[in-house]
Protein backbone atom coordinates (compact mmCIF):
# COMPACT_ATOMS: atom_id res chain seq x y z
CA UNK A 1 0.00 0.00 0.00
CA UNK A 2 2.70 2.47 1.00
CA UNK A 3 4.44 1.77 -2.32
CA UNK A 4 1.53 3.32 -4.21
CA UNK A 5 1.26 6.27 -1.82
CA UNK A 6 4.99 6.98 -2.20
CA UNK A 7 4.81 6.93 -6.00
CA UNK A 8 1.72 9.13 -6.11
CA UNK A 9 3.26 11.57 -3.58
CA UNK A 10 6.51 11.86 -5.54
CA UNK A 11 4.49 12.29 -8.75
CA UNK A 12 2.28 14.98 -7.26
CA UNK A 13 5.24 16.84 -5.75
CA UNK A 14 7.12 16.68 -9.05
CA UNK A 15 4.13 18.07 -10.93
CA UNK A 16 3.87 20.97 -8.46
CA UNK A 17 7.59 21.69 -9.03
CA UNK A 18 6.97 21.73 -12.80
CA UNK A 19 3.97 24.00 -12.47
CA UNK A 20 5.35 26.27 -9.74
CA UNK A 21 7.19 28.92 -11.74
CA UNK A 22 4.76 28.74 -14.65
CA UNK A 23 2.08 29.90 -12.20
CA UNK A 24 4.24 32.23 -10.07
CA UNK A 25 6.14 33.61 -13.03
CA UNK A 26 8.00 36.82 -12.34
CA UNK A 27 7.04 36.96 -8.67
CA UNK A 28 9.95 34.91 -7.28
CA UNK A 29 13.61 34.82 -8.21
CA UNK A 30 15.64 31.75 -7.32
CA UNK A 31 18.98 32.25 -5.54
CA UNK A 32 22.03 31.39 -7.65
CA UNK A 33 23.55 28.96 -5.16
CA UNK A 34 20.36 26.89 -5.29
CA UNK A 35 20.69 26.67 -9.06
CA UNK A 36 24.30 25.43 -8.68
CA UNK A 37 23.20 22.94 -6.04
CA UNK A 38 20.41 21.58 -8.21
CA UNK A 39 22.94 20.76 -10.93
CA UNK A 40 24.87 18.63 -8.44
CA UNK A 41 21.94 16.61 -7.11
CA UNK A 42 21.65 14.20 -10.05
CA UNK A 43 25.36 13.23 -10.17
CA UNK A 44 25.40 12.83 -6.38
CA UNK A 45 22.24 10.70 -6.42
CA UNK A 46 23.54 8.55 -9.27
CA UNK A 47 26.88 8.01 -7.50
CA UNK A 48 25.16 7.13 -4.21
CA UNK A 49 22.70 4.72 -5.85
CA UNK A 50 25.49 3.12 -7.90
CA UNK A 51 27.71 2.64 -4.83
CA UNK A 52 24.85 1.18 -2.80
CA UNK A 53 23.82 -1.10 -5.68
CA UNK A 54 27.35 -2.44 -6.17
CA UNK A 55 27.78 -2.97 -2.42
CA UNK A 56 24.49 -4.86 -2.29
CA UNK A 57 25.58 -7.08 -5.18
CA UNK A 58 28.86 -7.84 -3.35
CA UNK A 59 27.14 -8.70 -0.08
CA UNK A 60 25.66 -12.08 0.74
CA UNK A 61 28.26 -14.01 -1.25
CA UNK A 62 31.58 -15.62 -0.42
CA UNK A 63 34.71 -13.50 -0.60
CA UNK A 64 35.65 -14.63 -4.11
CA UNK A 65 32.13 -14.29 -5.52
CA UNK A 66 31.94 -10.76 -4.08
CA UNK A 67 34.78 -9.85 -6.44
CA UNK A 68 32.60 -10.47 -9.52
CA UNK A 69 30.56 -7.22 -9.28
CA UNK A 70 33.77 -5.27 -8.63
CA UNK A 71 35.37 -6.78 -11.73
CA UNK A 72 32.24 -5.85 -13.70
CA UNK A 73 32.37 -2.25 -12.44
CA UNK A 74 36.07 -2.02 -13.33
CA UNK A 75 35.29 -3.27 -16.84
CA UNK A 76 32.45 -0.74 -17.11
CA UNK A 77 34.61 2.20 -15.99
CA UNK A 78 37.40 1.26 -18.42
CA UNK A 79 34.91 0.85 -21.28
CA UNK A 80 33.31 4.25 -20.63
CA UNK A 81 36.69 6.00 -20.39
CA UNK A 82 37.87 4.31 -23.59
CA UNK A 83 34.76 4.90 -25.70
CA UNK A 84 33.37 8.04 -24.07
CA UNK A 85 29.92 6.44 -24.29
CA UNK A 86 27.85 5.90 -21.11
CA UNK A 87 26.10 2.92 -22.75
CA UNK A 88 29.43 1.06 -22.87
CA UNK A 89 29.13 0.50 -19.11
CA UNK A 90 26.36 -2.09 -19.52
CA UNK A 91 27.73 -3.55 -22.76
CA UNK A 92 31.11 -4.26 -21.10
CA UNK A 93 30.08 -4.65 -17.46
CA UNK A 94 27.32 -7.23 -17.80
CA UNK A 95 29.34 -9.78 -19.84
CA UNK A 96 32.27 -9.20 -17.44
CA UNK A 97 29.93 -10.05 -14.55
CA UNK A 98 28.77 -13.26 -16.25
CA UNK A 99 32.33 -14.40 -16.99
CA UNK A 100 33.60 -13.49 -13.51
CA UNK A 101 30.68 -15.21 -11.79
CA UNK A 102 31.23 -18.36 -13.88
CA UNK A 103 35.00 -18.48 -13.37
CA UNK A 104 35.38 -17.47 -9.73
CA UNK A 105 35.08 -20.36 -7.23
CA UNK A 106 32.07 -20.02 -4.93
CA UNK B 1 14.64 15.22 -30.55
CA UNK B 2 16.11 12.09 -32.18
CA UNK B 3 19.51 12.24 -30.41
CA UNK B 4 17.64 12.64 -27.11
CA UNK B 5 15.49 9.60 -27.87
CA UNK B 6 18.62 7.53 -28.53
CA UNK B 7 19.75 8.46 -25.03
CA UNK B 8 16.50 8.09 -23.11
CA UNK B 9 15.19 4.84 -24.63
CA UNK B 10 18.03 2.73 -23.14
CA UNK B 11 17.51 4.53 -19.79
CA UNK B 12 13.78 3.72 -19.93
CA UNK B 13 14.53 0.08 -20.74
CA UNK B 14 16.93 -0.13 -17.80
CA UNK B 15 14.36 1.41 -15.44
CA UNK B 16 11.78 -1.11 -16.66
CA UNK B 17 14.18 -4.01 -16.13
CA UNK B 18 15.14 -2.81 -12.63
CA UNK B 19 11.47 -2.28 -11.72
CA UNK B 20 10.72 -5.86 -12.78
CA UNK B 21 13.57 -7.14 -10.56
CA UNK B 22 12.56 -4.96 -7.60
CA UNK B 23 10.33 -6.09 -4.77
CA UNK B 24 7.39 -3.85 -5.76
CA UNK B 25 4.24 -4.54 -7.83
CA UNK B 26 5.01 -4.55 -11.58
CA UNK B 27 2.32 -1.94 -12.25
CA UNK B 28 3.77 0.36 -9.57
CA UNK B 29 7.15 0.28 -11.27
CA UNK B 30 5.67 1.22 -14.63
CA UNK B 31 3.46 3.91 -13.09
CA UNK B 32 6.55 5.81 -11.94
CA UNK B 33 6.78 6.68 -15.68
CA UNK B 34 3.55 8.67 -16.13
CA UNK B 35 3.36 9.84 -12.50
CA UNK B 36 6.93 10.92 -11.69
CA UNK B 37 8.17 11.23 -15.29
CA UNK B 38 11.82 11.99 -14.45
CA UNK B 39 14.29 9.13 -14.82
CA UNK B 40 16.74 9.81 -12.00
CA UNK B 41 13.93 10.33 -9.51
CA UNK B 42 12.21 7.15 -10.72
CA UNK B 43 15.45 5.20 -10.21
CA UNK B 44 15.76 6.50 -6.64
CA UNK B 45 12.10 5.76 -5.87
CA UNK B 46 12.20 2.20 -7.22
CA UNK B 47 15.61 1.46 -5.66
CA UNK B 48 14.73 2.80 -2.22
CA UNK B 49 11.30 1.12 -2.15
CA UNK B 50 13.02 -2.14 -3.12
CA UNK B 51 15.51 -1.69 -0.28
CA UNK B 52 12.68 -1.16 2.20
CA UNK B 53 13.32 2.51 2.96
CA UNK B 54 10.81 4.44 5.05
CA UNK B 55 8.15 6.10 2.82
CA UNK B 56 8.96 9.62 4.05
CA UNK B 57 12.65 9.17 3.23
CA UNK B 58 11.84 7.90 -0.27
CA UNK B 59 9.51 10.81 -1.03
CA UNK B 60 11.98 13.38 0.34
CA UNK B 61 14.94 11.94 -1.58
CA UNK B 62 13.02 11.65 -4.86
CA UNK B 63 11.71 15.20 -4.57
CA UNK B 64 15.17 16.60 -3.74
CA UNK B 65 16.40 15.03 -6.98
CA UNK B 66 13.55 16.79 -8.81
CA UNK B 67 14.19 20.30 -7.45
CA UNK B 68 15.78 21.10 -10.80
CA UNK B 69 12.27 20.96 -12.29
CA UNK B 70 11.55 24.26 -10.52
CA UNK B 71 14.37 25.87 -12.51
CA UNK B 72 13.06 24.35 -15.74
CA UNK B 73 9.63 25.68 -14.81
CA UNK B 74 11.08 29.17 -14.37
CA UNK B 75 12.93 28.84 -17.69
CA UNK B 76 9.82 27.89 -19.66
CA UNK B 77 7.45 30.25 -17.81
CA UNK B 78 8.75 33.33 -19.61
CA UNK B 79 7.83 31.81 -23.00
CA UNK B 80 4.42 30.61 -21.87
CA UNK B 81 2.91 33.90 -20.74
CA UNK B 82 -0.42 34.52 -22.46
CA UNK B 83 -1.06 30.88 -23.35
CA UNK B 84 -4.37 29.28 -22.24
CA UNK B 85 -4.29 27.87 -18.69
CA UNK B 86 -5.11 24.33 -19.88
CA UNK B 87 -2.16 24.50 -22.27
CA UNK B 88 0.15 25.51 -19.43
CA UNK B 89 -1.15 22.72 -17.19
CA UNK B 90 -0.39 20.13 -19.88
CA UNK B 91 2.89 21.70 -21.04
CA UNK B 92 4.16 21.89 -17.44
CA UNK B 93 3.45 18.19 -16.91
CA UNK B 94 5.77 17.41 -19.84
CA UNK B 95 8.70 19.43 -18.41
CA UNK B 96 11.80 17.24 -18.09
CA UNK B 97 15.47 17.59 -19.12
CA UNK B 98 15.19 16.63 -22.84
CA UNK B 99 11.86 18.40 -23.51
CA UNK B 100 13.20 21.65 -22.01
CA UNK B 101 16.37 21.43 -24.11
CA UNK B 102 14.40 20.82 -27.31
CA UNK B 103 11.79 23.42 -26.36
CA UNK B 104 14.37 26.14 -25.69
CA UNK B 105 15.97 25.43 -29.04
CA UNK B 106 12.60 26.04 -30.69
CA UNK B 107 11.89 29.27 -28.78
CA UNK B 108 15.25 30.65 -29.91
CA UNK B 109 14.76 29.76 -33.59
CA UNK B 110 11.04 29.81 -34.40
CA UNK B 111 8.05 32.13 -34.15
CA UNK B 112 6.21 31.89 -30.83
CA UNK B 113 3.30 29.82 -32.19
CA UNK B 114 5.52 27.39 -34.08
CA UNK B 115 7.81 27.09 -31.06
CA UNK B 116 4.86 26.12 -28.85
CA UNK B 117 4.00 23.36 -31.33
CA UNK B 118 7.68 22.37 -31.51
CA UNK B 119 7.86 22.00 -27.72
CA UNK B 120 4.57 20.16 -27.41
CA UNK B 121 5.20 17.79 -30.32
CA UNK B 122 8.68 16.90 -29.13
CA UNK B 123 7.56 16.54 -25.51
CA UNK B 124 4.64 14.22 -26.39
CA UNK B 125 6.89 12.09 -28.59
CA UNK B 126 9.38 11.85 -25.73
CA UNK B 127 6.61 10.91 -23.28
CA UNK B 128 5.30 8.11 -25.53
CA UNK B 129 8.77 6.67 -26.14
CA UNK B 130 9.66 6.88 -22.43
CA UNK B 131 6.57 4.97 -21.28
CA UNK B 132 6.97 2.41 -24.08
CA UNK B 133 10.62 1.84 -23.17
CA UNK B 134 9.82 1.30 -19.48
CA UNK B 135 6.98 -1.07 -20.40
CA UNK B 136 9.22 -3.03 -22.78
CA UNK B 137 12.00 -3.23 -20.17
CA UNK B 138 9.60 -4.41 -17.48
CA UNK B 139 8.06 -7.05 -19.76
CA UNK B 140 11.37 -8.43 -21.00
CA UNK B 141 13.10 -8.09 -17.63
CA UNK B 142 10.49 -10.15 -15.81
CA UNK B 143 10.92 -13.16 -18.09
CA UNK B 144 14.70 -13.49 -18.28
CA UNK B 145 16.75 -16.05 -16.27
CA UNK B 146 18.45 -15.15 -12.98
CA UNK B 147 22.00 -15.89 -14.20
CA UNK B 148 21.81 -12.80 -16.41
CA UNK B 149 21.98 -10.74 -13.16
CA UNK B 150 19.71 -8.05 -14.58
CA UNK B 151 19.51 -6.52 -11.09
CA UNK B 152 23.04 -5.27 -11.85
CA UNK B 153 22.02 -3.42 -15.01
CA UNK B 154 20.96 -0.30 -13.08
CA UNK B 155 24.20 0.06 -11.04
CA UNK B 156 26.16 -0.36 -14.29
CA UNK B 157 24.00 2.22 -16.05
CA UNK B 158 24.60 4.67 -13.21
CA UNK B 159 28.34 4.03 -13.35
CA UNK B 160 28.22 4.84 -17.06
CA UNK B 161 26.30 8.05 -16.38
CA UNK B 162 28.64 9.19 -13.60
CA UNK B 163 32.09 8.39 -15.03
CA UNK B 164 32.06 11.05 -17.83
CA UNK B 165 31.09 13.71 -15.27
CA UNK B 166 34.30 13.39 -13.22
CA UNK B 167 36.00 15.89 -15.57
CA UNK B 168 34.14 18.75 -13.83
CA UNK B 169 35.73 19.56 -10.43
CA UNK B 170 32.41 20.33 -8.70
CA UNK B 171 30.72 17.20 -10.03
CA UNK B 172 33.80 15.08 -9.25
CA UNK B 173 33.66 16.19 -5.61
CA UNK B 174 29.92 15.58 -5.48
CA UNK B 175 30.30 12.09 -6.96
CA UNK B 176 33.18 11.01 -4.68
CA UNK B 177 31.54 12.37 -1.53
CA UNK B 178 28.16 10.84 -2.35
CA UNK B 179 29.61 7.41 -3.17
CA UNK B 180 31.75 7.43 -0.02
CA UNK B 181 28.90 8.41 2.29
CA UNK B 182 26.58 5.89 0.60
CA UNK B 183 29.09 3.10 1.37
CA UNK B 184 29.73 4.27 4.95
CA UNK B 185 26.01 4.61 5.63
CA UNK B 186 24.98 1.27 4.09
CA UNK B 187 23.53 0.00 7.34
CA UNK B 188 21.96 3.32 8.36
CA UNK B 189 18.38 2.91 9.60
CA UNK B 190 15.43 3.56 7.25
CA UNK B 191 17.80 3.50 4.26
CA UNK B 192 18.70 7.03 5.23
CA UNK B 193 22.12 6.48 3.62
CA UNK B 194 21.10 7.54 0.11
CA UNK B 195 19.55 10.79 1.34
CA UNK B 196 22.62 11.54 3.48
CA UNK B 197 24.89 10.72 0.54
CA UNK B 198 23.05 13.08 -1.81
CA UNK B 199 23.27 15.88 0.77
CA UNK B 200 27.00 15.22 1.32
CA UNK B 201 27.60 15.17 -2.44
CA UNK B 202 25.85 18.48 -3.06
CA UNK B 203 27.66 20.18 -0.16
CA UNK B 204 31.02 18.82 -1.32
CA UNK B 205 30.30 19.98 -4.88
CA UNK B 206 29.38 23.48 -3.72
CA UNK B 207 32.76 23.82 -2.00
CA UNK B 208 34.49 23.54 -5.39
CA UNK B 209 35.37 26.77 -7.20
CA UNK B 210 32.32 28.07 -9.05
CA UNK B 211 32.73 27.86 -12.81
CA UNK B 212 32.67 31.15 -14.65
Amino acid sequence: MSTWIVIVAVGLGSYLFRLSMVILTGRITMPAYLERASGLVAPAAFAALAAAGVAEACGGHGLTQAAAPLIAVAAAVIAVLRTGSPQAAILAGLPALWVATALLPS
Amino acid sequence: MVPWLAGIVPFGLVIGVSAAQADIPAMAGWLTGPLIYAGSSQVATIGMLDAGAAPVIVVASALIINIRLIFYSATMARYWRGTPWWWRLAAAYLIVDPSVAVGLDGYQRLSRDRAHAHYFGGAVLLWVCWLAAIGAGATVGAGLPAWLHLEFVMPLYLVGAVVPKVTSPAQRRAILAAATVALLALSAPLQLGIALAIAAGVIAGLTAEPRR
